[in-house]
């Protein structure tokens, strides 16, 4: 009853407001006429008696503002109160407003974006259960460079077999074992496609425990009996493969044609099933050529494995170190086993390492740079705000003055500022949070490889939290800096000072000490966007060993099951002699790997009268090149002795080949290498024997594996030699005309020659060269824009606080100028406080800068992080715009009549 | 205690619970009492003897109706509610053992 009765009062008190106000005015009139009529009563003149009766009662506004505390609705009341005052109050001053939204939006919109990222690619645990207890196994041969390399077969099944800390060990394959890429022909109607794929195991799903949405999964029968020459006809399309290419039509059973064989379709996967962010569209079941996986050198597989429940990855790593100790004496052989003490060339041993750790790889740290980067943007918004709001705050001291006066206490004060600063931050937030979903997607859009994980990145939960807390701290830190001052001062003397619209000490400190910190996180911001800028520009002025100007590439894949390698050549042959044809290309190629982005072989090669340092007859060559046609000419690699390959070579009889200059220093050691004789695996492109090359040249280096990786030892053999070519090559074109206008032209060619083989990765080599230094360039980009925008505000800020000072300081400079200085003073001692705030912003900074540059320097190619041409740039960059964003209200103050100035006052 | 001049509130409270359990009393008549019953040792301000009412109100401890004052004049009339009552006599068993009269019987 009591309960309801109180509900109904406040309810009253909230709704019926008017009511309400105006019984309580009546009441407190009521009580003040009695006093007046008591007065009279007790003989003072009406007059009189209503001033007594006034000033006994004191003031009435602040006992009904009492009263209505006590009704305790104020709070929503007041709270409406505010909201509205101060969209009146906000819309009277737009240009303040906008200011301030805007700023708002661009660093709360840019730490949402990043954060998206953060959140989406780093944090977030991945979309298996228990992603925790997921580990990823590598190989790691530190001996010659290789790392996060595939184990051998054997490997693979001794280690499923030996380990007791895993529930499951699985093995995935890209490519190695049926196909030599992650990639396969695919025909869905007729419509031929390149889509990607991936070679799993039973054991693979068991152990990323995931099933398909319809249909099975592989057996362990299917996966793990590695006979015959293909693996078994069967696959799993992705849930987005199904549903782009077969309209989601029920497939489970039926058949479609992968690599030129008829596969039967056993499954579907669930949305977004995926391994290693591979984007993997088609599902194969794990095969290897038996040879293959009887080697011990083959390495092949990559391992997944989840830990049993309880099992730490520690206790894991520790029993891997264990077996690592003797794992030959183990499994009962001394050939090429994994060790702890990799010393050796041949060596190389295992590592353990979480999944999310593996797929991230090293993307992480230049996006918690990026994150550090706009927290900074942020802090520079925040501190660009307070200065404005000081300002503002200055204007409307009166306003607050007399409000407090009027009764209003000094809660009810800073509710209001706080309620101007949210109404701000949360426009700036919603509008941040609109333009970071947008720049996500145009991210993504614009750069769909450069970040792991991207086809899971949401504005999600965590991600609204964030932009809300950015929001509420942002408007909080308003609303304190708004009123801060007033705290200090009296209410008579900030009333008269209030009319002459100057402050105290503190302010000018607090206003220089915002603007010195601006301006140094700018200065940190800056150096690290111009160190990239660097970076970037000297990873595209790289030599990559070639002339790529004017070269067109593609790619395509001769399905292995229905050609064989002599046909294969033929084929190749035939698109290349079309190609020649056509006007306007000076020159065609084929060849097995295009750089400078291809994966290394890592192929074992006899070499004759060769001992290496590990007391074998053979070197592990990084790099097979097999080519058609004049590969050096065309390409534009120097030979830099002995001679290329040449037409007369195709019938002779002795096989000839052409090393690198690394590969002739790594064997031959400075002696002339031609006339020497090396024994490439005729397997590993096609032939069926093994057969001694002459080396008749030598041809200069060219990077391969990444512009900014050191070339490797490369080995060219001649197809046209062989007559033989494996399943997938790279064409390139040496022309005039764009890839665009050759597309018709070689889409036509290829399916004359065969109409199941689709055209990929038609472009020239320009963008393969924007593709490999994509991901420098992304951050270069990013951090280049948040740096453009901390600049833009640090001199809005020190703009801010110069206009500020010349305001204050119009009465001195009028006298200044009254007692004789001249306008070009005022000019340069304006300017000189601009860059003494400038000058010490900048010393932070570069202060700032240096102590942080130990974690960048990963990230830079080709440049110091005290590049000293860089940090000067910087400061000559700073400190111009300081002199631009002072010259204005310094010319404003030289411009200043002091007649003008002196009368106002 | 905000005010130093000011009652204990809860000591308002009670007071002016006690003066309105008789019968219904607008403000005026409510301080008036008040100072009479006390022999004008305690003047209760406006400015603690409205918010004070309201605080009441809101408690649902008393309730108020407009009605015509002797004179005719419209006042808002504070009358004692069931549970304002009960209010009242917890207040007033407490009373020997509130802190403001140990205060007193000791010192």
């Amino acid at each position: 009853m009591r309960m309801l009765d109180k509900v109904r009062l406040r309810l009253r008190s909230l709704f019926r407001r008017p009511n309400v106000e105006f019984e309580l005015e009546t009441e407190l009139r009521f009580h003040l006429d009695q006093l007046i009529e008591e007065n009279i009563s007790s003989g003072m003149p009406p007059e009189e008696a209503r001033r007594a009766a006034q000033r006994m009662i004191g003031g009435i506004a602040q006992y009904k503002e009492e009263c209505r505390d006590m009704r305790r609705v104020n709070f929503v009341e007041d709270l409406v109160q505010d909201v509205r005052y101060t969209i009146r109050s906000l819309a009277k001053s737009p240009g303040f407003t906008g200011v301030v939204v805007a700023t708002l939006a661009l660093g709360i919109g840019a730490n949402i974006a990043i954060f998206t990222i953060v959140h989406g690619v780093l944090l977030r645990p991945l979309d298996y259960p228990k992603p925790d207890q997921l580990m990823y196994l590598t190989a790691e041969a530190p001996a010659i460079g290789g790392t996060r390399s595939a184990l051998s077969a054997p490997e693979y099944i001794e280690f499923r077999q030996m380990n007791r800390s895993f529930a499951a060990v699985g093995a995935y394959s890209t490519g190695g074992a049926a196909y030599t890429t992650g990639e396969v022909n695919l025909t869905a109607g007729d419509r031929p496609l390149r889509v990607r794929s991936i070679s799993v195991d039973a054991h693979l799903l068991k152990a990323l425990s995931i099933q398909p949405e319809q249909g099975r999964f592989f057996s362990d029968e299917e996966t793990a009996r590695w006979t015959g020459t293909l693996p078994p006809p069967i696959a799993i399309l992705s849930h987005e493969l199904w549903r782009t290419a077969f309209g989601q039509r029920p497939l489970v059973g039926q058949k479609v044609e992968i690599e030129g064989r008829r596969h039967e379709i056993v499954g579907i996967m669930p949305p977004g099933a995926d391994v290693m962010d591979n984007h993997t569209q088609v599902w194969l079941p794990l095969w290897l050529h038996p040879n293959t996986a009887a080697q011990r050198g083959a390495h092949v597989l990559y391992v997944i494995a989840r830990l049993k429940g309880g099992i730490t990855a520690k206790v894991a790593q520790t029993e891997l170190s264990a077996f690592l100790e003797n794992w030959g004496d183990r499994v009962g052989t001394t050939d090429h086993v994994p060790t702890n003490r990799p010393l050796r060339s041949v060596d190389h041993t295992l590592q353990l390492r979480a999944l999310q750790d593996a797929i991230v790889g090293n993307a992480s740290r230049p996006i918690w740079v990026l994150q550090a980067a706009v927290g900074f943007v942020l802090l520079i918004v925040c501190a660009n705000l307070a200065n404005l709001v000081m300002a503002r705050a200055g204007a409307r001291r009166r306003e607050f003055v007399l409000r407090t006066a009027l009764g209003a206490s000094r809660g009810r004060l800073l509710r209001q500022s706080v309620t101007e600063g949210a109404v701000m931050s949360g426009a700036g937030g919603i509008l941040g949070l609109w333009l970071a979903s947008a720049g996500v997607r145009a991210l993504i859009r614009a750069y769909p490889t450069s970040i792991p994980r991207t086809s899971e990145l949401a504005i999600n939960l965590p991600v609204l939290l964030v932009a809300l807390g950015l929001s509420t701290g942002t408007a909080l830190l308003f609303g304190f800096v708004a009123l801060g001052r007033g705290r200090t001062s009296s209410m008579a003397a900030a009333l008269k000072e209030g009319a002459r619209g100057s402050s105290g000490a503190w302010r000018h400190y607090a206003r220089r000490g915002l603007v010195i910190a601006q301006v140094a996180f700018a200065v940190m911001l800056v150096i690290g966007a111009g160190l990239l800028v660097q970076t970037v520009y000297n990873l595209t002025r790289i030599d990559a060993g070639f002339d790529r100007s004017r070269l067109v590439t593609f790619s395509m894949t001769l399905p292995m099951a229905n050609s064989e390698p002599v046909t294969r050549a033929q084929a190749y042959q035939r698109v290349l002699d079309r190609l020649r044809s056509v006007p306007g290309v000076l020159g065609t190629v084929a060849m097995s790997g295009l750089p400078p982005n291809r994966t290394p072989d890592a192929i074992a090669t006899p070499i004759e009268n060769y001992t290496s340092d590990d007391g074998r007859p053979f070197e592990i060559i990084d790099y097979y090149q097999f080519v058609m046609g004049d590969y050096f000419g065309t390409m534009g690699i120097p030979i830099v002795a002995g001679r290329g390959f040449e037409r007369t070579d195709t019938a002779s009889q002795g096989k000839v080949a052409i090393v690198d200059e690394t590969l002739a220093k790594r064997i031959w050691k400075g002696q002339n290498p031609i006339g020497r004789r090396l024994r490439p695996p005729g397997g590993s492109f096609g032939a069926s024997d093994d057969v001694w090359h002459t080396v008749i040249g030598v041809a200069k280096d060219v990077r391969q594996r990444g512009v900014e990786r050191p070339a490797g030892t490369e080995l060219y053999v001649s197809l046209d030699q062989h007559g033989v070519a494996p399943p997938s090559m790279s064409v390139v074109m040496r022309t005039t005309l764009p890839p665009a206008a050759l597309s018709g032209t070689i889409q036509r060619v290829v399916r004359e020659v065969d109409a199941a083989v689709p055209v990929v990765r038609l472009r020239d080599m320009d963008s393969v060269f924007a593709e490999s230094i994509r991901r420098p360039r992304l951050l270069a980009q990013l951090l280049g824009s948040f740096a453009g925008l901390a600049l833009l505000l640090a001199a809005i800020g020190t703009y801010g606080v110069l206009s500020y000072i010349v305001t204050e300081r119009r009465r001195e400079i009028g006298i200044r100028v009254a007692l004789g200085a001249t306008r070009s003073h005022v000019l340069t001692q304006i300017v000189k406080e601009g860059l003494q705030v400038t000058a010490l912003g900048v010393t932070i900074g570069l202060a700032g800068a240096l102590a942080v540059n130990r974690l960048f320097a990963s990230l830079l190619f080709g440049v110091q992080p005290t590049d000293t041409a860089t940090i000067g740039f910087v400061i000559a960059t700073i400190t111009a715009v300081a002199v631009v964003a002072s010259w204005l209200p310094a010319w404003r103050a030289s411009r200043l009549d002091p007649n003008v100035v002196l009368r106002d006052e | 205690m905000a005010k130093p001049t000011d009652l204990v509130q809860g000591t308002l409270d009670l007071l002016i619970l006690k003066t309105i359990s008789l019968e219904p009393k607008h403000g005026w008549a409510i301080a008036k009492r008040i100072q009479q019953v006390s022999q004008e040792a305690l003047q209760i301000q406006q400015g603690s003897l409205y918010p004070a009412l309201h605080r009441l109100e809101q408690q649902a401890w008393n309730k108020a109706e407009w009605r015509p004052t002797e004179t005719g004049r419209m006042a808002k009339f504070y009358s004692l509610t069931s549970s304002g009552r009960k209010q009242l006599e917890r207040e007033l068993a407490n009373w020997a053992s509130t802190a403001i009269n140990i205060v007193v019987q000791e010192a």
